[in-house]
């Protein structure tokens, strides 16, 4: 008799510290999705354009299953203490619920990352990116933002195109509809500027002399938050969801035990 | 006279060299210092390769074809300047950039134009020393020089390669972890639904709730029911009494 007290009070005390780190994980995953939603990088424009904004629809989903994991966990321990079965029986339907939500997030965080080619977004910078001073009224609002977000992630990171400038060079554009060849082989924040935001040396720029321009491409400073998004939100899931999965099996296991 | 320079687009590595209207030559450094006099003027003349053997010089300045005549007469002369600009010590820039001026070629506009090229060539370059009395010296004809083509962005495949191995590894664990789930739930409330359909009265549950914590007796065996599978409804060490006459 006590070795099965006490093996229920193992299963108990088992099944509560599994909920505890459920809740823990939970308010950490919305911590983490709301700071990948809040675009620190200001990536989002560009993904917005591509159609292909599905790492940060995973990142809402990843807002709300955390919360939801932390107000479930707390149901599972308070059902595991009091024994009750139809508080346990709640706790696990809601529990598969949220499974499936997160399962779903997992996967399409991690099954878009592979979306995001260098072609891709080569491909949206050639046909939207033109400069802002020549801009017409009818450009729409995502072009524009696309627009401001190339711009100022060629300014920060000291870059230029997608691989490097040759980029401007090696296909037509829509920059290159409305700027010269020979004024503009590339855009002017590909040029190396001073305080005021005029090249230092416009000459050296056009030739491609190093020290005058970014001879390196944006790719990287566009995939670095990327992956750390898409990763961040996949294996850290997947993490939870795993866990989860244990516990949710004892769960079922010692509600099976208990007395009507 | 014929020099013996050839002209030639600089082998460095410059990224902007050779554009789609513009391309770049190294200065030639005192190669004209004794054949020309202080007032010689060093003209570069441009011609499409096929059209680079028919080219003569001009007689004078006056004949030298412009900028604007490039598509009529397949040639023209550019970057007018003086010996000087070409002398060894001279401060100039090593490379000459050809097609890099595009506020020239207006309309009545005498002034040698240095206008971007209108295609891609292949083009072939050489230069020519004029006098007060014409021409005075040349280099040979250069290599024959081909501009960028660009290509159109619709011919970019922005499709991924191969799906990444941890998408696809993530994927199934995921999902083999949430049929086990939803294969164990349904498995646990089927088996308490059919033991407390088969055996109503007793109820198939092995601990009572909170006997445990108040008192020492040992909770209430329940009768082992028939109907139920062995293992699940009986959870206490002693052999189960055998059910109750109904």
């Amino acid at each position: 008799m006590a070795k099965s007290d006490d093996g229920i009070r193992i299963l108990q005390g088992l099944l509560v510290f599994g909920n505890v780190v459920i809740g823990m994980c939970g308010i950490a995953l919305t911590a983490e999705c709301i700071f990948f939603v809040s675009d620190p990088h200001g990536l989002y424009p560009l993904l917005e354009a591509t159609e292909n904004d599905d790492i940060y629809a995973a990142a809402w989903i990843g807002i709300f299953v955390g919360f939801a994991l932390f107000a479930l966990s707390i149901l599972g321990i308070i059902g595991v203490i009091k024994s009750n079965r139809t508080l346990l029986l709640v706790y696990i339907i809601l529990m598969l619920i949220t499974y499936a939500f997160e399962m779903a997030s997992c996967i399409t965080a991690a099954t878009h990352r592979d979306f995001l080619t260098p072609n891709l977004f080569l491909k949206q910078m050639l046909e939207r990116y033109q400069n802002s001073e020549t801009e017409n009224n009818n450009d729409n609002l995502m072009a524009e933002r696309v627009m401001e977000t190339w711009n100022k992630l060629m300014l920060q990171n000291q870059c230029c195109g997608v691989q490097g400038p040759s980029d401007w060079q090696e296909y037509t554009s829509a920059f290159r509809s409305t700027h010269s060849d020979a004024d503009f082989p590339w855009p002017r924040n590909c040029c190396v500027l001073d305080a005021r935001g005029s090249p230092v040396n416009l000459d050296g720029c056009k030739l491609g002399v190093q020290g005058y321009y970014n001879s390196n491409g944006c790719y990287d400073a566009i995939s670095g938050p990327m992956n750390t998004y898409a990763w961040g939100v996949a294996w850290f899931g997947f993490a939870i969801l795993c866990w989860t999965f244990c516990v949710l099996l004892g769960t079922m296991f010692y509600w099976s035990r208990i007395e009507y | 006279a014929l020099l013996p320079y050839v002209p030639r687009v600089p082998p460095a590595s410059l990224p902007g060299k050779l554009t789609a209207t513009t391309f770049t030559l190294e200065r030639p450094r005192g190669i004209f210092a004794r054949l020309a006099n202080a007032s010689d003027t060093v003209w570069l003349v441009v011609a499409l390769a096929n059209a680079s053997d028919s080219f003569r010089n001009p007689p004078s300045r006056d004949a030298v074809p412009p900028y604007e005549q490039l598509p009529t007469a397949h040639a023209y002369m550019t970057l007018e300047s003086a010996v000087a600009a070409y002398a060894c010590s001279a401060p100039s820039p090593a490379i000459l950039r050809v097609g890099g001026d595009t506020a020239c070629g207006a309309q009545g506009d005498r002034d040698p134009c240095n206008g971007p090229l209108p295609s891609p060539g292949p083009y072939r370059v050489k230069f020519l020393v004029m006098g007060c009395h014409g021409p005075k010296a040349e280099t040979k004809w250069s290599d024959p020089i081909l501009l960028r083509r660009a290509g159109s962005p619709s011919t970019i495949d922005p499709r991924p390669g191969r799906r990444g191995s941890d998408t696809v590894v993530m994927a199934a664990l995921l999902a083999s972890l949430g049929a086990a789930l939803v294969v164990a739930a349904i498995g646990t409330m089927g088996a308490q639904a059919w033991g407390s359909l088969c055996c109503r009265d007793s109820g198939s549950g092995a601990f009572p709730r909170s006997s445990y914590r108040t008192h020492h007796i040992p909770p209430a065996l329940p009768p082992g029911c028939r109907c139920s599978p062995p293992g699940l409804g009986c959870f206490v060490p002693q052999p189960p009494a055998p059910c109750p006459a109904k």
